[in-house]
C-alpha cells in the first residue's frame, strides 16, 4: 500500500528510492565518570539543585528515616512498588508499623491518587542532572511516583550510569521510561516557581 | 605604501561628509594612499534585504565596475555594508559566469574600516584623544555577521583620557535595521527608545558606534528625548584630539 | 486567535499590543536569557553539540520518509496505532473518530503545538467533548480565551490578580492572588479532571524512528498524567519531529532544556513505546499516533526553507530578539511567535497571509546566535522575503505594487551614478523646509514614517566637492 505522505515527502527530496543517503552524523563521545563515591555525591548534590532532598543511608537507618518522613510529611496513605529491594528493606512493613495505610501498587488509580506518598526503585540514576529513570511494570506501575504528593525513591549504587548512552543503550527496548529530575515544577503565573503542579511536590532519593 | 579605495556608503555620503573626511584623513596619517572612485553608489543592501535580489543585481554591477577600476583593498565605514559585499554578492550571481568572478574578487578585498585598522594595519593607537565618558554600542551586522568583537572597544581602549563605561544590552539591535524603521515605525521606536534609555542609563556623555545606520537612529533617538549625549561614529572619535 | 488566519497583519497588531505585555514579556525572556547562558556555560562542548545538532536534523531532513516508515513499522511491533494524516482536516477526523469509538466526553490535553496548528480543541467541543488544557499556561489563556504571548509561557503577559479573577468566575470561587494557591488550585480541579477523562491527548517533542518511541518532555507532570490516567492516549504529531535513534536523542535532550527553560533536563521526560503491558502498570491500554503533513512535505522542496524542520521549539530565538521582545506573541498572529514564528508560518500558511511575517525582524542575528540546531533564521528570512518581493516557484509575489514600484525605482536610481549624484545635489535643498536646529522634522511620506519616530539629520553630501577640491589644492 502507497503512503501519499511519503510518496510526497519523496518528490519533495527528489529521493528515487526508499534507502538511506549517508550515515547519521556522529554524537559526542560518552562521558567518563568520576569514582562510585563522587558520582554518587555528585548525583545527591544534583538532586538538592533540584528541590529534593538527597540522602545516603544505609540499610538499617532505613526505619528512622522513614519515621521522620512519615511524620514530617503528614503520611497518611502510601503505595510502594513491588521489587526486590524494596522487600528487602522492608519499606512496607515499617510504613505500616508507623500507622501509615499501605496500599497495593496496582490498586486503582483514585486510590493512587488519594495516597500521601509513593515509594519506587529507580533502574538508573544519572549523576550528572540529576536524573531517576524509571521503567514500568505490573509491579512497578507509573502512577507511584506521580500521584502521591511525595515521592520517595531508593536506590543503590548499581543503578548509577555515566551518561545518556548508557542508560539508553541499556533501555531502549522497553515500552515505557521515564525521566524524572527533581520535584513537578511550573513557573507559568508571574514566573513564580511553583513545586507540586501536577506531579509530586515533594521529592526524596535515598541511596542504600 | 599601502593603497586603497575609499567606500563611502550611501548614508556615510548623505549624511556624515564630516565622518568621511576624517576616515580620509586617519588613513592617509597612517600612510595609506587613497583613491576615490567617484562611480560609487550604494552596495544596495537595502534592495537585498527587502527580498529584491533581482533589482540589487544592478547595483552590485554598478558597484562591482566602480571599484574594480583599481586592485586595491576597498575600505567602508560601516560593517553592514562591507557584510553585504563580502557575503551576499557573490551569491547574486551565477556560478561561472565573470560577474561572479568579479564578484568573489571584490569580496576577497573589502574591509570594513576598524578591521582595516586592526587586522591590516595593526594600528590600535592612532593617537587620539578625547576626555570623556564613553560607551558602546555593538552593531549586529559589524558585530554577529562580520564576527568583530573586540577590534572597535581595543580602538575605543587605546584613546588616550576616556573614562568607558559599559552598556547594558551592548549587542541588542537599536530598532534601525533598515527599511525595518519605516516598515514598522512603532516596533522601531520601543527598540530605539529602549536603546536610548540604556545609553542614558549608562551615565556616559557619548555612544560610540560603527554603523552609520544605528548612528543615525540613536543621535535621533536622543535628540528628541532632549539628551545632551552626543552619538558619534568611532571615526570621529579616532580623529579627536 | 485562530490558528488559521487568512491575512495576518503584524504592523497593526503590533500597533494595539497592551502597554503591559511587553513588560511582562521582558520580564520572561530575561529570566530564560540568563538561564540559559549559565547551562550553556557549563558545557565546554555546547558547540560542537549544536553542530550535531544541526548535522543529524538535516541528515533526518534529507531522509524523512525512510525514518517515517521505520517509525511507523517499530509502532505497530509495539502494538500502537499509527495514522497519517495529509490535513488538518484529517488529523482533526482521525481525533474525532478514535474519540467516538471510546465513547469519550472528555478529553485532558498536555500543551501540544500540532494540536494548536490543527484547531483540535475547537473540533472536540463542536463535537460535544470537553477539551481540557492542563498545562498551568495554558488552562489559563484556556480559559482566559486568549492565545499564547510565549512559547515556553504561554499566560506570561496575565499578573495574578486576572488570574485569580480568571479562576474565581471559571471555578465559582474565591480564589487568592497568589501563585502558589492558584497553582494548589490547579491542581485540584485538574486532577479530578486527569481521573475522569477517558481520553489523554499530546503532542510530541521526538519521534525515536528506532523504536517506534514518543519522546515527551514536560516539568509540571500533566504530560505524564495524560499519558498515564486515561485508558487511551492519542498523540498529534508533526512529521519533522522524527529523530533516528537514541544516540541521537543524546544530542537533543541536552540541547533542548537548556536553551528552553536553563535546566539540565526539563523534570519529566517519557519514552513511550506503545501501550501498556498489564492493566496494573497504569498507562492506557491503547496508543495511537497521528502523524501529521499539513503541509510539511511540500516546504521540503525548498532546500533553504526546510531547514526550519531543524527546530526543537525550544523558544531561545524568541527570547533573544529584539523585535519579539517589544511586541510580545500575539502581533505574530499565529500560535509560533518570533523569529521562528517568522520563518515558520509563511511556509505553513503561505506568503499571501504573511507575507509581513518576514519583515519583522532587523536582521539582526541575535537568533542564529543561540539556537541549538544552528538554524540560519536571517538567511531564511531574507529567503521569503525574496519569496514575497519576487516570487518564487512556491508562490507569486505579493508585496503591493505600490512598494514594489518604489524598488524598481530605487534600483535604477542606485545602479546609475549620473542619476545618484544628481539626486544626492537635490537633496539638501528640501533640507530649509524642515529644519530645526540641523536636524529635519515633520517630514513628508515616506519620511514621515522616519521622522514621526525621530528627527532625520540633515541632507549634506559634500565629500565628493570637498575631495575634488582638496585634490586639485594639492
Amino acid at each position: 500500500m502507497t503512503n501519499p505522505i511519503l510518496e510526497n515527502i519523496r518528490r519533495a527530496l527528489g529521493r528515487p528510492q526508499e534507502t538511506l543517503l549517508g550515515l547519521r552524523p556522529s554524537i559526542l563521545e560518552p562521558r567518563t565518570p568520576a569514582s562510585p563515591d563522587s558520582e554518587i555525591a555528585f548525583f545527591l548534590e544534583e538532586i538538592e539543585n533540584l528541590s529534593g532532598v538527597g540522602q545516603k543511608l544505609a540499610a538499617n537507618e532505613v526505619e528512622t528515616a522513614l519515621k521522620n518522613l512519615v511524620s514530617e510529611q503528614k503520611i497518611g496513605k502510601a503505595s510502594v512498588w513491588n521489587t526486590p529491594l524494596l522487600h528487602d528493606l522492608k519499606i512496607a512493613e515499617h510504613l505500616r508499623a508507623l500507622g501509615v495505610d499501605v496500599i497495593p501498587p496496582n490498586a486503582s488509580k483514585h486510590q493512587i491518587a488519594e495516597c500521601d506518598l509513593g515509594v519506587t526503585e529507580a533502574d538508573f540514576i544519572l549523576p550528572e542532572t540529576g536524573t531517576l529513570a524509571l521503567r514500568s511494570s505490573e509491579e512497578k506501575p507509573r502512577a507511584t511516583s506521580l500521584a502521591p504528593r511525595v515521592h520517595l525513591a531508593i536506590v543503590t549504587p548499581a543503578a548509577l550510569r555515566a551518561d545518556l548512552h548508557q542508560v539508553f543503550a541499556e533501555a531502549k527496548n522497553s515500552h515505557y521510561l521515564v525521566f524524572i529530575s527533581g520535584a513537578s515544577r511550573t513557573a507559568d503565573i508571574e514566573l513564580t516557581l511553583v513545586l507540586g503542579v501536577h506531579g509530586p511536590k515533594n521529592l526524596y532519593v535515598w541511596v542504600i | 605604501m599601502p593603497k586603497a579605495q575609499l567606500f563611502l556608503t550611501c548614508l556615510g555620503d548623505q549624511f556624515y561628509t564630516g565622518t568621511l573626511q576624517n576616515m580620509t584623513r586617519l588613513l592617509e596619517q597612517l600612510g595609506v594612499e587613497l583613491v576615490f572612485p567617484a562611480a560609487q553608489t550604494c552596495c544596495g543592501q537595502p534592495l537585498f534585504n527587502n527580498g529584491f535580489e533581482d533589482k540589487t543585481r544592478a547595483v552590485a554591477l554598478n558597484f562591482m565596475r566602480a571599484f574594480n577600476q583599481s586592485d586595491a583593498p576597498i575600505i567602508g565605514p560601516s560593517g553592514s555594508c562591507v557584510s553585504m559585499v563580502k557575503h551576499h554578492y557573490p551569491a547574486l550571481f551565477q556560478v561561472g559566469t565573470p560577474e561572479h568572478a568579479l564578484a568573489l574578487d571584490i569580496s576577497s578585498r573589502i574591509f570594513e574600516f576598524t578591521e582595516y585598522l586592526v587586522h591590516v594595519l595593526q594600528v590600535t593607537d592612532v593617537g587620539a584623544s578625547y576626555p570623556h565618558k564613553v560607551t558602546y554600542h555593538a552593531s549586529c551586522h559589524y558585530l554577529r555577521e562580520m564576527g568583530l568583537k573586540t577590534e572597535a572597544k581595543a580602538l575605543i581602549h587605546a584613546v588616550k583620557g576616556l573614562n568607558f563605561v559599559p552598556l547594558n544590552e551592548e549587542d541588542t539591535c537599536c530598532g534601525f535595521g533598515g527599511a525595518f524603521t519605516v516598515t514598522y515605525p512603532e516596533v522601531s521606536r520601543s527598540m530605539m527608545e529602549n536603546k536610548v534609555r540604556n545609553v542614558i542609563a549608562s551615565g556616559a556623555d557619548t555612544v560610540i558606534t560603527c554603523e552609520p545606520g544605528c548612528l543615525m537612529n540613536i543621535a535621533g533617538g536622543l535628540q528628541k528625548a532632549g539628551s545632551s549625549i552626543r552619538a558619534m561614529h568611532i571615526i570621529d572619535l579616532l580623529a579627536s584630539h | 486567535m485562530s490558528n488559521t488566519p487568512t491575512y495576518i497583519g503584524f504592523e497593526e497588531y503590533s500597533q494595539h499590543i497592551p502597554a503591559s505585555i511587553p513588560a511582562a514579556v521582558q520580564q520572561a525572556t530575561s529570566r530564560f536569557i540568563v538561564g540559559r547562558a549559565a547551562r550553556v556555560a557549563e558545557l565546554p562542548e555546547w558547540e560542537q553539540l549544536r553542530q550535531a545538532g544541526s548535522d543529524i536534523r538535516l541528515h533526518t531532513i534529507e531522509n524523512m520518509d525512510v525514518y517515517l516508515a521505520q517509525f511507523e513499522e517499530k509502532v505497530k511491533a509495539a502494538g500502537g496505532h499509527v495514522h497519517w494524516a495529509e490535513t488538518a482536516e484529517d488529523a482533526r477526523q482521525i481525533v474525532l473518530e478514535i474519540a467516538k469509538t471510546h465513547h469519550v466526553k472528555m478529553a485532558v490535553k498536555s500543551k501540544s503545538m500540532a494540536t494548536e496548528e490543527i484547531n483540535l480543541n475547537q473540533a472536540l467541543e463542536a463535537a460535544g467533548i470537553e477539551a481540557i488544557e492542563t498545562d498551568l499556561g495554558e488552562y489559563i489563556i484556556q480559559i482566559a480565551g486568549t492565545g499564547p504571548s510565549h512559547i515556553l509561557a504561554p499566560a506570561v503577559h496575565l499578573k495574578k490578580e486576572e488570574v485569580a479573577a480568571l479562576f474565581s468566575k471559571h471555578l465559582h470561587m474565591n480564589a487568592p492572588d497568589d501563585p502558589i494557591e492558584l497553582a494548589q488550585i490547579a491542581r485540584k480541579t485538574l486532577r479530578e479532571k486527569f481521573l475522569a477523562a477517558e481520553m489523554g491527548i499530546s503532542g510530541g517533542n521526538f519521534l525515536i524512528a528506532e523504536s517506534g518511541t514518543l519522546v515527551l518532555v514536560t516539568n509540571e507532570g500533566n504530560g505524564r498524567m495524560c499519558t498515564t490516567m486515561p485508558d487511551l492516549h492519542v498523540a498529534v504529531v508533526g512529521i519533522d519531529k522524527i529523530i533516528p535513534d537514541w544516540e541521537s536523542l543524546t544530542v537533543f535532550l541536552k540541547l533542548l532544556a537548556r536553551s528552553a527553560t536553563g535546566q539540565k533536563l526539563s523534570t519529566y521526560t517519557q519514552f513511550i513505546s506503545g501501550a501498556r503491558r498489564s492493566e496494573g502498570e497504569f498507562g492506557p491500554n491503547e496508543f495511537h499516533i497521528v502523524l501529521l503533513d499539513n503541509g510539511r512535505s511540500n516546504i521540503l522542496k525548498d532546500p533553504i526553507g526546510r531547514e526550519v524542520f531543524k527546530c526543537i521549539r525550544c523558544g531561545s530565538c524568541v527570547n533573544v530578539c529584539p523585535v519579539y521582545k517589544n511586541v510580545g506573541g500575539f502581533a505574530y498572529g499565529w500560535f509560533i511567535s518570533g523569529p521562528i514564528g517568522a520563518i515558520f508560518a509563511p511556509q505553513m500558511l503561505g506568503t499571501q497571509t504573511a507575507r509581513e511575517l518576514p519583515y519583522a525582524s532587523t536582521l539582526c542575528g541575535a537568533c542564529a546566535d543561540v539556537c541549538p540546531v544552528k538554524i540560519p533564521i536571517p538567511t531564511i528570512l531574507r529567503h521569503l522575503r525574496r519569496r514575497v518581493a519576487q516570487g518564487d516557484e512556491f508562490s507569486k509575489p505579493s508585496m503591493p505594487a505600490p512598494l514594489q514600484v518604489t524598488a524598481s525605482l530605487t534600483s535604477a536610481a542606485l545602479a546609475s551614478h549620473w542619476v545618484y549624484r544628481f539626486g544626492t545635489r537635490l537633496l539638501p535643498l528640501i533640507n530649509p523646509l524642515f529644519r530645526h536646529n540641523n536636524w529635519l522634522t515633520n517630514m513628508p511620506y515616506p519620511l514621515s514614517r522616519w521622522t514621526k519616530v525621530r528627527p532625520l539629520p540633515a541632507f549634506g553630501a559634500h565629500f565628493r566637492q570637498w575631495w575634488k577640491k582638496r585634490r586639485t589644492t594639492k
